[in-house]
Order: C-alpha cells, then structure tokens, then sequence
C-alpha cells in the first residue's frame, strides 16, 4: 500500500486567480484607451426672452446699453462702440469695455442693485467670429478679482440683437 | 533535536491589494466614462474665457446644440456651419423644424419649453450672425433661456 506524503496533502485547491486577472486587466485597458480627457467648461447666461407685452408695473425699466461690435471682412474685430463712444481696437479693447461697463453700473456698487437691474444688447456685425463675441460678454458679465481669484459679476442680463443677415445671403428657412 | 523542514514552505505573492487596486481602477474608469458628457462633440472648438464659469445651482433641463464645422486634418473648414445634434449633422439654417419638434416633444411631455435652458456650444471660429439664427429659431419653437459655453481659462 502506498502512503501519502506530506507534500501532496499540502496542496491548495483554491479558485482560480489567472483568468480573472486576465479579464481585469483588459478591462482596465480597454478603459484606460477609451477615456477622453474633457476640459473643464463653463458658461454664461443670456437673457433672450420672446418677446413679451409691456409690463403694466409703474416701474421705469432702465433702456439697455448698447454694445455694437463691427468685423472686418475676415471675420475679424475691427473696433468696439460702447453707445456713441468708440472704444477703438487692438488687444485692449475689450478691458476697456470692461472698464466703462463697471463705470456705468455703477463703480464700487457692482454686483449690488445696478448689476441686477442693468441690462446689455450686443449687437454684433454677422460675419463677426464667435470668440470675439464671447469676449464681449466676458468684458460685460464681469471681471476676475485679483485678490480672490473669483469672478465678479458687472451686469446679469446679457441680450443679442437679432441677427442682421448681409445682403445677398441665402434667405430664411 | 528537532530539524526543522523548509521544503514545502512555499511564499506565494498576496494577490489581495493589487486586485483591490485594479478593482478601485476599473470603477473609476467606468464611472468617468459615465460622467462624461455624450452630448459634448469634439468636432467643436469652444472659444476659451476666464470668466466662463460652472452654474453653482443644480442643473436643469436643457438641450445641448454643438454649433461648428467639419475639418480636415490640416484643421481647415471643409463644410458649412452645422449643427451636430443626436448623431445628426444638420445645417444650421435647416435646426428650426428639429427645435419646433423638440418643443412639440416637451408640450407632449406636459413641460414648457420656456422651463428647458439652450446650451449653445459654438467654434470660435463660427459667424456670430449664425448663433443670432440659431437663437432666433429656438425663441420661435418657445424656448426662452440660453447659456453660452467656452472652456475655462485665458483665451488664445
């Protein structure tokens, strides 16, 4: 009669561990490989309501500022109107335009009741690039404090014009 | 004396903490992919704004128009604006019909259009004119709020 050894008593009977760290790891590549980096978005909100019948409040609505934006042929800005004013071009303009907007709200009371009640119609030339009028509304909605690092809100209310179609264009559908 | 034996005393790797960790990997992985934004198209190059900053209130209802242009691999335009929306590419002019029948959707659903917010994702590089139509359009179905999107920091 044969005797059993030690050797083959001490044997494990345990689960397999090879195939399931296989699988594992194919999934954690195939993730890895299917993962897209996002950068991180934000947005600004704009003020577009169809249009509404008059309110019959005694409250005088303040007329909204104008901000008029004109393109060059390339779609390119060529200088910024703030009312009547002329704020020119270049790399500047659109602090500038930040500038006059906290003046107009008010200096120091802004993000208080002028922020609030204030309201700005940008009114863009058609072929202008859309980056140009995302700076417009930055230069508008607010700035970025120095101290904080946190955004500091000028004007709530943000509307477009509506759009201006250059002669010759293809008609409406 | 006792002789000890060493012969059967065989180290084996713990393989407990590195299947954990793998484990911790995969559900990480599997919950970004979840976040991750499926109505966002990569085809569409945001402007970029320091200001643009997150909602901090819960986000609501909205509807996501990506607003751009088919590029090749030089990066030139090789296409008119589009609007890319549930795997669509429409062209821009030709959205009004798809907002008019979202809103019919949301009328069927018992909701307000005026209640659903436009999340506009443009390229830089798109006519503002053609983000005035596209809005024009969406106030004619009956939407009402709209916010613009740019990717956080110092523009370009």
């Amino acid at each position: 009669m044969r005797i059993r050894t030690s050797q083959q008593e001490s044997l494990k009977q345990g689960p397999q561990m090879a195939p399931m760290i296989d699988i594992v790891f194919q999934l954690l590549i195939f993730f890895l490989l299917t993962l897209k980096i996002v950068e991180p978005e934000g947005e600004f909100q704009i003020n577009m309501p169809i249009n509404q019948p008059p309110r019959q409040s005694s409250e005088i609505a303040l007329p909204a500022i104008k901000v008029r934006l004109i393109a060059n042929e390339d779609g390119s800005l060529n200088s910024i109107q703030f009312g009547e004013r002329n704020l020119g071009s270049g790399d500047d303009v659109f602090k500038r335009l930040n500038q006059v907007i906290l003046q107009t709200v008010g200096g120091d009371q802004a993000g208080g009741a002028n922020a609030a009640d204030t309201e700005v119609e940008i009114d863009a030339d058609y072929n202008l690039d859309y980056s140009y009028t995302i700076r417009a509304v930055s230069a508008c909605t607010g700035a970025i404090d120095p101290v904080t690092n946190q955004p500091v809100r000028y004007v709530e209310k943000i509307k477009f014009t509506p759009p201006k179609r250059p002669a010759g264009a293809a008609p409406q559908l | 004396m006792r002789i000890k034996s060493t012969k059967n005393s065989v180290r084996e790797v713990d393989m407990t903490p590195m299947i954990d960790i793998v484990f911790q990997l995969i559900a990480f992985f599997m919950v970004i992919n979840n976040f991750e934004q499926n109505q966002v198209d990569e085809r569409v190059k945001l402007p970029r704004d320091q200001l643009a900053r997150p909602r901090e209130d819960v986000a609501e209802d909205n509807i996501v128009l990506n607003i751009g242009y088919i590029r090749n691999l030089e990066g030139v335009i090789t296409s008119e604006p589009l609007v890319f929306y549930l795997g669509e590419q429409t062209p821009l002019l030709e959205f009004g019909p798809l907002l008019q029948k979202e809103a019919r959707v949301l009328r069927g659903l018992k909701r307000e259009a005026g209640d659903v917010t436009i999340e506009i994702r443009a390229d830089g590089e798109i006519e503002t004119g053609q983000i005035q139509e596209v809005i024009r359009m969406a106030q004619d179905a009956g939407f009402q709020k709209y916010t613009l999107k740019a990717t956080q920091g110092d523009q370009n």
